[in-house]
């Protein structure tokens, strides 16, 4: 809906442009679109993955003197300058991202900051090829096979053009399965990790795009204006493009357009005021971050992924075929071969605290293990080892054959090891639909060709936990017990091969716990091997088939369940007394 | 009766469209595009102040429109500005910026449109593009840079000068012409270093060229960065000559400097209207304090000048911008500050002047005048 009226609505602002304003008007509104270009761009970085990047005035820049340059020095025509000035930017982005986006967001604004300040510097004192304080003058009109676009009608509906489709490509970056991935990422970066999501990939595309955004744009304005001077470069140009985001509406296409327009021409619309303009352009602004605080674009709801309306193409196979909802397991719900986990000798230090040492730990296909201990014993320390949140100071973690000690833990996951966390990290503004499909395989940064089997995986996993009905509900509006399956539903959209949940009765009722264990028993009938951390013992004793005690970061029992609840080991430490 | 009342409308209203329409034909717009915010407002102010004085008193039989517009610092808020003016009407002139990459963005446009843009920027580049619609009433860096430099060496003897200027096209234009002067005088300068006008702490270029033996300190600075370099300097113990650029002239500058760290202080200009002492000056003068409750310096007299020079040109029958544009080129203008002229490509003034500060008050007195450096008005 957004992304629609943000095209719808560009188009409209173009075809006013030429058949309605004049020359100035022209001018301001062709401006506002380079601007919406940039912000666009930012958009990508900043509102969908939530990284305060303070580089994207000086990727402007970068774009703006790679077309003054090659347009005045060389004579080269548009297609060749403005294809130079997208690649430009990208690959400064490219060289910085190295350091820069593993750093956290403080450190990374900081760090871009950095850039920034280096790009004005470079602007100003390289006079032969910057020109200095004078910058580039005399940046033709654009030019092309032939013809001229003056400034103007035609430079308009290029710019608005390119807008078009700028959106419709932030569209496709955006939406769908890709949109669930990054507020996955965004909100919540240790179950994207768990989930498959490529944190660092997802990122370094965004970024590269976002920079090929703003040098785009960068390229327009040293036509739009004639001259690339060091005031592209200046810090001035970020905070308008920041301020347009918010005030816009973060993260969204229409936001984009919106707080472009609003912001290019609130000045202009104030200039009477002389001096005191800009304290009218302050107050306004002030007042739309206060009475709209997530922007223009906010006053129009966002329009979730919708689940599929038509059924899936069942297929009887697994032992939910004949399960208490009566649904067949979809195909797309299809598991891949059960696999075998092995630890052996894991161990891990925190400075002078040792938080495991030698621990073993076996997980069959089709079988459920306990992990019992008392607190700090190192029962989440382990699952982070086994899912790669941690790295493991000695000891080697195996997937059938497959060493997987010391991976990354989006590669863990993929390779058919999910996880549920202590508290469910699921991102609240997404709809429980969305929170599963953003798990379901696929790549963040593609053209995701099979949105329609993922979607069908996704409504496959709610359905398999019970939950289905909720799909099209926010996910911070479920119940607790309703998080915790849909954080499972949504570790089940990775295919895995192996499942490790932290705790997963914590919170819940009575008849809560005896649905939760009843699906995890169906779950490994169908092969797949589970690991459960669990402090409530009425509901992990029975479910379990064998159960492991740590103490102190050590194994100090092992066995049926009947065993380690007579272990005087596991009594001295944990129990206290033995179960009923 | 109810023709008698229909009868009286109409000749109302013909007498008002009469009216009005005899006022537009003879009211012309001359917009005041100039930067009165950011970091160069202090002289964009300047400029606006000696426009608007000069609008406000036209010759009689001339009548004109104004409307002040900001250009802020970047060439994107210029263009806007120029090319909102140019749509609202048809003027005539425009008071055009100060601030040279603005007006570099602005000159290709006021061609195409045929707009005449009368400013006081020092950028060389400006003149040197064979633009016919820049009429420039400040002296550029060929005539003011030549007054500096040759004051500092030959009537001050320095040696081994040092250069302080800005990041900005003013400052890396006046630099290259002030070093190439002051190689061809004789005294290379032994240090040069270029400062943001977001540097405050100026004390390292100054430890630098004090390091470097440098024996006179010369800055082309905007007003800011000057008053912290004279503060500094003179803080920091050192009692060398300072030759400024135009910028230690403004009463705005000295203002902010007690008279103790003035002294041995000095600085070019095209004029300084609190110095002066003939009867024209001291009245535009205390107009200006009238209007502006503040103290006029060369840009305003400068921009002041200009303006009254288009002024001049209507009141000759210059009908509209095109004719404004060729009576600029060809006549030879007295203004307050100086006598102005073009040398064809549109450089109208041609003397520069030194002041300096005997650390007694904050107002400098002129110490030597440079006239026609060039020698376009002979």
């Amino acid at each position: 809906m957004r992304l629609a009226l943000a095209i719808l609505g560009s188009a409209l602002l173009a075809a006013w442009g030429v058949g309605f304003a004049g020359p100035y008007e022209q001018q301001v509104l062709t401006i506002a679109g380079i601007n919406a270009l940039a912000v666009l761009g930012y958009q990508l970085v900043f509102g969908r993955l939530g990284a305060l990047s303070l580089a994207q005035g000086i990727f402007f820049a970068v774009g703006a003197y790679a077309t003054g340059l090659l347009a005045t020095r060389w004579g080269l025509s548009f297609p060749v300058t403005f294809l130079v000035s997208i690649l430009a930017p990208m690959l400064v982005a490219l060289v910085v991202s190295i350091p820069v986006l593993r750093l956290g967001s403080h450190y990374f604004a900081l760090a871009t900051l950095g850039i920034a300040q280096l790009g004005t510097l470079v602007a100003v004192n390289w006079e032969d090829v910057t020109g200095g304080a004078n910058g580039i003058y005399g940046v033709p009109e654009i030019a092309a096979f032939g013809q001229t676009v003056p400034v103007g009608s035609a430079m308009l509906v290029l710019v608005w053009g390119l807008v078009v489709f700028g959106v419709i490509l932030f569209g496709l970056l955006t939406q769908g399965a890709r949109g669930a991935r990054l507020a996955t990422l965004e909100r919540s970066p240790l179950a994207a990790g768990a989930i498959g999501i490529d944190a660092g990939r997802t990122r370094l595309t965004l970024f590269l795009i976002g920079a090929g955004f703003a040098g785009a744009a960068g390229a327009l304005q040293a036509h739009a204006v004639g001259v690339v001077s060091p005031a592209v470069a200046r810090f001035d140009v970020m905070v308008a493009i920041l301020a347009m985001a918010v005030i816009g509406g973060r993260g969204s296409a229409l936001g984009a357009v919106l707080g472009a327009v609003l912001l290019t021409h609130l000045p202009e619309w104030f200039r009477a005021f002389e001096s005191y303009y800009l304290i009218a352009y302050g107050v306004a602004v002030l007042a739309t971050v206060i009475l709209l605080p997530s922007g223009l674009a906010g006053l129009i709801r966002r329009t979730p992924a919708r689940p599929p309306t038509r059924p899936p193409n069942w297929v009887a196979t697994g032992p939910l075929a004949k399960s208490q909802t009566g649904f067949a397991r979809p195909a797309g719900l299809a598991r891949r071969p059960p696999a075998t986990l092995t630890v052996a000798g894991a161990g891990k230090r925190f400075g002078g605290l040792i938080a495991l040492e030698g621990v073993d730990l076996h997980i069959s296909p089709g079988r459920i293990i306990g992990l019992i201990g008392p607190n700090g014993s190192g029962k989440t320390t382990l699952l982070n080892l086994i899912s790669g949140l941690e790295r493991a100071d000695t000891g080697r973690v195996r997937l059938d054959a497959v060493d997987i000690s010391g991976l990354p833990a989006n590669h863990i996951a993929r390779l058919g090891v999910a996880r549920c966390f202590q508290h469910p990290d699921l991102p609240g503004e997404l709809t429980a639909f969305e929170a599963v499909l953003a798990a379901t395989p696929g790549d963040a940064s593609a053209v995701d060709r099979a949105a329609d089997s993922a979607a069908d995986r996704a409504i496959g996993c709610l359905r398999e936990l019970g939950i289905d009905m909720l799909a099209s509900r926010r996910v911070s509006d479920l119940a607790a017990a309703e998080q915790r399956r849909l954080e499972i539903a949504r570790a089940l959209a990775t295919q895995p091969r192996v499942l490790l949940l932290d705790e997963p009765a914590a919170g819940l009722g009575e008849n809560e716990r005896v649905d939760l264990a009843r699906q995890l028993r169906q779950l490994a009938e169908g092969g797949l091997g589970i690991l459960v951390v669990e402090h409530t013992m009425d509901f992990l004793l029975p479910l379990a088939d064998r159960v492991v005690c740590l103490v102190a970061g050590r194994r100090v029992a092992e066995g049926e369940a009947a065993e380690v609840v007579r272990d005087p080991a596991a009594i001295s430490a944990y129990f206290g007394e033995a179960p009923a | 009766m109810r023709k008698i009342i229909v009868a009286t409308a109409q000749i109302a209203f013909l007498a008002g469209a009469l009216s009005s329409g005899s006022a537009l034909a003879e009211s012309v717009d001359i917009p005041i595009l100039v930067p009165i915010t950011g970091f160069i407002s202090l002289e964009g102010t300047a400029q606006r102040n000696g426009a608007v004085q000069a609008l406000e008193t036209p010759p009689a039989g001339v009548s004109v429109s104004y409307e002040v517009s900001d250009t802020s610092t970047s060439p994107e808020v210029a263009v806007n500005a120029l090319r909102r003016a140019i749509s609202k009407g048809k003027p005539v002139a425009a008071a055009a910026s100060i601030f040279g990459t603005q007006m570099l963005a602005m000159l290709p446009i006021a061609k195409r449109a045929g707009l005449p843009l009368i400013t006081v920027s020092g950028t060389a580049k400006l003149t040197e593009l064979g633009n016919p619609y820049i009429f420039r009433f400040f002296p550029g860096d060929a005539v003011v840079k030549v007054a500096h430099a040759r004051y500092a060496v030959e009537e001050l003897g320095a040696k081994r000068p040092a250069i302080i200027y800005q990041t900005t096209s003013y400052g890396q234009s006046g630099r290259a012409e002030l070093a190439r002067i002051l190689t061809k005088l004789g005294a290379p300068p032994v240090f040069e270093e270029a400062l943001s006008v977001k540097v405050k702490d100026m004390l390292p270029a100054i430890t630098r060229a004090r390091a470097a033996k440098a024996d006179m300190l010369l800055l082309h600075l905007h007003s800011g960065s000057t008053a912290l370099v004279v503060r500094q300097a003179r803080g920091a113990g050192w009692d060398v000559p300072i030759v400024a650029g135009s910028a230690m002239h403004q009463p705005t500058t000295a203002a902010l400097l007690r008279p103790a760290e003035l002294k041995g202080v000095c600085a070019e200009s095209a004029s300084s209207p609190i110095s002066e002492s003939t009867a024209d000056v001291k009245a535009f003068t205390a107009e200006f304090r009238k209007r502006f409750k503040t103290e006029p310096d060369a840009f305003a007299l400068g921009q002041y000048d200009g303006i009254r020079m288009v002024l001049a040109a209507l009141k000759d029958g210059a009908k509209d911008a095109e004719g404004v544009r060729a009576w600029l080129s060809s006549h030879t203008h007295k203004g307050l500050a100086m006598t102005y002229k073009s040398d064809g490509k549109g450089n109208m003034a041609h003397d520069a002047l030194i002041l300096c500060y005997d650390g007694s008050g904050n107002a400098p007195r002129i110490v030597k005048r440079y006239d026609n450096v060039d020698g376009v008005l002979e």
